[in-house]
């Protein structure tokens, strides 16, 4: 196949780069690993649901003190068809220490209309009270007699009716992934989206892409000739094709960095029925530490979910899930100082991330935080996620039950070519035409969810390689996409 | 085994499916059960998925106030009256 550019991964960062480049003009061909998944297939269960719309069936693991459970999505529309769908724009003060420490000029006047853009495209809106339902009203209740800061969380959703399975592929297309957005919009800009599309190298000659090679389903090989190739892989995945493709190593900054949120929640038992599972799982936070590196955001699920995270055992676990509908949950994330790494083995992600000093301190604070939330709220009995008879006090790493969100920063952006993978307008260092357009490029936790982020990048490197005019000039050579197999 | 939980342990990666499998093997097993509830990491693996299974089932469920196929039969309405995707 020809084209202008490739793009390889059809989640966050892909998407919108597709769609953007392909509206401008430019010929992009999009390579997706995973499917394109058809909401008539999901079944709202969340054992078969994990299994076919995560990588590696949700079971992604990282391995460090304590070992974390990374669910990452696999397939058209990545990790942002089944996330929950909550939007943030990068706080300024991150932008901030990004310019300073980075030598990233991208402040909040510059990200603007990137970020309205996304915004207009997935339709994003404040949660409403209602739709919130009674799992938020706990939390509430809870941080308003606490005096907390809080808030209804912005989503991408439209015509949202609170199925409570955004995690598990939304059942009414409400929310607004990427794979009903913008791969639509770049399809009917003419993008040619393939998927089962594994690709193994990106082409070099003289330092210059000349596009990429993967492997189809049954043997099959599929070259793309294209002098830009966009990674959108994500980042645990894209630094291994960089890797692979020795490409991004100068810096010796590649497939480290790793940052993660870790995140842990807490139920509790209330008098009242809330029904977790009916409204918006994610549809309120309370920020009142989010200067200590501290969020806490809602979070919920159907009965098996709801199950399998409840931290009890034997009886008492059988007797809180009988008193299901009485069960509240909220989650705790955290901005991580710690530092993981990515490495390859037998072709597959091994990943390092130990928890730092500092950020089992900010869980120790978080998890008492969170339990007087829930007595606050009136709850008659709180479940905190640590083995019997530890306070949060002295919990240790392995005391916690952690799952870790957001992978971010494995192919960091830095103006530097010594400090960082890629410059500030996301080309990587050392070679012409390779591009990251991922959460791998993010040089540092944000503290709140990152989709927006990613797709505001996306959207300022498809502009900006629109805008410069530097389209290779294949648009107009009338090349026909052609199969190598 | 429910077919939800057999699909989920079957998307793991090896090394992961066949430790869990083992684990969930011993978790049926008084002995095996003892043996685990020496290693609390181990067995809360194993509980997870076990659980993550059991409450999967849908007459469950629905005593518990949760109908899948409701929730999913709505969706596909909502999609079909709204032509959504």
């Amino acid at each position: 196949m020809n084209a202008d550019i490739c793009i390889v991964g059809g989640g966050a960062g892909g998407a919108v780069a597709a769609a953007e480049l392909a509206e401008g003009g430019a010929r992009v061909v999009l390579l997706e690993q995973g499917a394109e998944h058809d909401a008539d297939n999901f079944s709202a269960r969340p054992p078969e649901m994990l299994a076919r719309l995560y990588r590696d069936g949700g079971q992604t693991l990282t391995l460090g003190k304590p070992p974390m459970l990374l669910p990452l999505g696999r397939g058209i529309g990545g990790t942002t068809m089944i996330n929950s769908g909550t939007c943030f724009r990068t706080p300024a003060h991150v932008l901030e220490r990004w310019t300073e420490e980075f030598g990233l000029e991208l402040d909040e006047e510059t990200l603007r209309p990137c970020f309205e853009r996304v915004e207009q495209a997935l339709s994003v809106g404040e949660v409403t009270p209602e739709l919130a339902g009674a799992n938020a009203a706990v939390a509430r209740r809870g941080a308003e007699r606490l005096g907390w800061s809080h808030g209804y969380l912005s989503r991408n959703a439209r015509g949202c009716v609170g199925s409570g399975v955004c995690v598990f592929g939304c059942p009414t297309s409400a929310k607004q992934h990427t794979g009903i957005t913008y791969i639509p919009r770049a399809r009917a800009a003419g993008a040619e989206i393939v998927t089962g599309a594994d690709v193994r190298e990106i082409v070099l000659e003289r330092g210059q892409t000349q596009g990429v090679r993967a492997r189809l389903a049954g043997g099959r090989t599929l070259a793309v000739r294209a002098p830009r190739v966009i990674v959108a892989c994500g980042a645990i995945h894209t630094p291994l094709l960089l890797a692979r493709s020795s490409i991004g190593g100068g810096s010796g900054q590649l497939a480290s960095n790793l940052s993660l949120h870790p995140a842990t929640a807490a139920f509790a038992l209330m008098d009242e029925q809330v029904d977790m599972a009916r409204g918006v799982p994610q549809s309120f936070y309370v920020d009142e530490f989010a200067a200590e590196g501290i969020m806490f955001e809602g979070v919920a699920g159907p009965p098996a979910y709801a199950a399998m995270s409840l931290p009890l055992s034997g009886e008492r676990h059988a007797q809180a899930m009988a008193n299901y509908r009485h069960l509240a949950q909220f989650g705790l994330m955290v901005s991580d100082s710690s530092r993981g790494q990515v490495r390859s083995l037998g072709g597959r992600p091994l990943i390092r991330y130990d928890l730092a000093h500092e950020d089992i301190r900010k869980f120790r604070t978080g998890l008492a935080r969170l339990e007087e939330l829930f007595l606050a709220a009136g709850a008659r009995e709180v479940y905190l996620p640590l083995p019997d008879g530890v306070r949060p006090e002295q919990a240790r790493a392995r005391d916690l039950k952690l799952m870790a969100f957001h992978p971010l920063g494995t192919a960091r952006a830095d103006a530097r070519p010594s400090h960082g993978v890629t410059d500030g307008g996301l080309a990587v260092h050392g070679v012409s035409g390779v591009y990251v357009a991922d959460g791998s490029v993010v040089p540092s936790a944000l503290g709140v969810n990152p989709q927006m982020t990613i797709m505001a990048l996306a959207t300022r490197l498809a502009m900006r390689l629109l805008d410069a005019d530097r389209l290779a000039p294949l648009a107009a050579s009338g090349a026909q996409p052609n199969l190598e197999s | 085994m429910s077919t939800g939980l057999e699909s989920f342990l079957a998307a793991a990666p090896w090394p992961q499916q066949a430790g869990l499998r083992v684990l969930l093997a011993l978790m049926r097993r008084p002995r095996g059960a003892a043996l685990l509830a020496r290693v609390p990491s181990l067995e809360q693996a194993a509980r997870s998925a076990l659980l993550l299974g059991r409450y999967d089932d849908p007459a469950l469920a629905r005593t518990l106030g949760w109908d899948a196929a409701a929730v999913v039969a709505r969706g596909r309405e909502l999609r079909r009256s709204e032509g959504r995707a």
